[in-house]
């Protein structure tokens, strides 16, 4: 039996949508082990969680999105990798340590974020590419992974993590922009 | 026969598989016709757009996956064929060729003894009442089936409505069968 060709339209836009959420859930949920390994590190799971979560939520937007959201997807996890595993290797390692109690944990954080920020100013398009669009999801993309790992020691290890990232990716872009 | 151009659905596809929503409508209206024409080369006509509907629905549903190193006339064409060996074996399974029509006429012994053709009365005569006892879109349903024709509904929905009246004859048939 014909279908009228709008119908069949409608239902084939319906299919590639559906097909390229399944696509990009099924490629964020990758991300999943490291998640559950930070929460099992950590002495207080509910903000590990919730950044986790912004995590894959974020991963999974991108990839759904396509295009110029998609292309900051790599870069940014590449980026955040860093900052994620370097204090969950110190909690392995066995170096328990709360926020505000010693002088390891910021630093850590800062110079994790910092690794990641050179990477992320390496890998990630440049600014003026899609209008910044790349950059931006690297970033925030970037951000979240290291939240992961750095919300371990509180809010003090984020912030650490933040300035760090900022600090290791604006001269990279900027020596970029200008060539 | 019209044919789609390859570097056209090469770009289309690779801008589909990017996330470029732009790219669905060129790609629908060139892909429709195509995957319909394919399709109905292997296929009866009552099949074929079936056919082509699930292939092309597929193919957008699998356009994320798409590798722009692959050709994609050619990942497109795996597609519909594998729907239509589908719909092939469905129909070898499902035995829709109606028998021919003297094919019970022809297993009839030429000369019947009188015993024999009491028989053929009566089983005749049962199918008839069975027939009867049926609803009315049911008796016409088996009519249609063993005409070889088909309602003016989707393949699919005929299919069902066949096997529910063959459920049905069988059950009175027993019913019929059991009287004494």
């Amino acid at each position: 039996m014909s279908v009228p060709d709008g119908a069949l339209a409608r239902r084939a836009k319906r299919a590639y949508e559906a097909g390229r959420l399944e696509a990009a859930v099924g490629r964020s949920l990758l991300l999943l082990p490291i998640v559950a390994l930070a929460l099992f590190c950590c002495s207080d799971p509910a903000r590990i969680l919730i950044s986790g979560l912004c995590l894959l939520a974020a991963v999974t937007f991108c990839l759904w999105r396509g295009q110029a959201y998609g292309r900051g997807v790599r870069p940014g996890l590449l980026a955040g990798i860093v900052p994620l595993a370097i204090p969950l290797a110190a909690q392995a390692g066995g170096h328990l340590c709360d926020a505000g109690r010693c002088l390891l944990v910021p630093s850590v954080c800062i110079l994790a974020g910092a690794a990641g920020g050179v990477a992320l100013g390496l890998l990630a398009p440049r600014p003026r590419d899609a209008h910044g669009i790349p950059l931006v999801s690297a970033s925030l993309i970037a951000g979240l992974a290291g939240s992961v790992g750095c919300l371990l020691y509180g809010l003090i290890g984020l912030g650490g993590m933040v300035l760090g990232l900022l600090a290791g990716a604006a001269p990279v872009l900027a020596a970029r922009q200008v060539r | 026969m019209e044919r789609l151009p390859p570097p056209d659905l090469q770009r289309l596809m690779e801008r589909l598989a990017d996330g470029d929503r732009e790219a669905f409508r060129p790609l629908f209206e060139s892909l429709w016709p195509f995957l319909r024409r394919f399709t109905s080369r292997h296929l009866r006509p009552e099949e074929c757009e079936d056919a082509a509907q699930e292939a092309l629905l597929k193919i957008f549903r699998r356009a994320a996956e798409f590798e722009p190193s692959r050709p994609a006339l050619a990942w497109a064409l795996g597609i519909a064929a594998f729907e239509i060996r589908t719909a092939r074996r469905r129909r070898q399974r499902r035995r829709e060729e109606p028998p021919p029509e003297d094919a019970f006429e022809s297993q009839r012994h030429p000369d019947p003894t009188p015993e024999e053709a009491a028989l053929t009365r009566d089983l005749e005569a049962m199918l008839r009442e069975a027939l009867g006892a049926l609803r009315p879109e049911d008796a016409e349903t088996l009519r249609l089936f063993a005409r070889g024709e088909r309602a003016a509904v989707a393949a699919a929905t005929f299919r069902k409505r066949v096997e529910r009246a063959l459920r049905r004859l069988r059950a009175v048939w027993r019913t019929t069968d059991e009287r004494p």
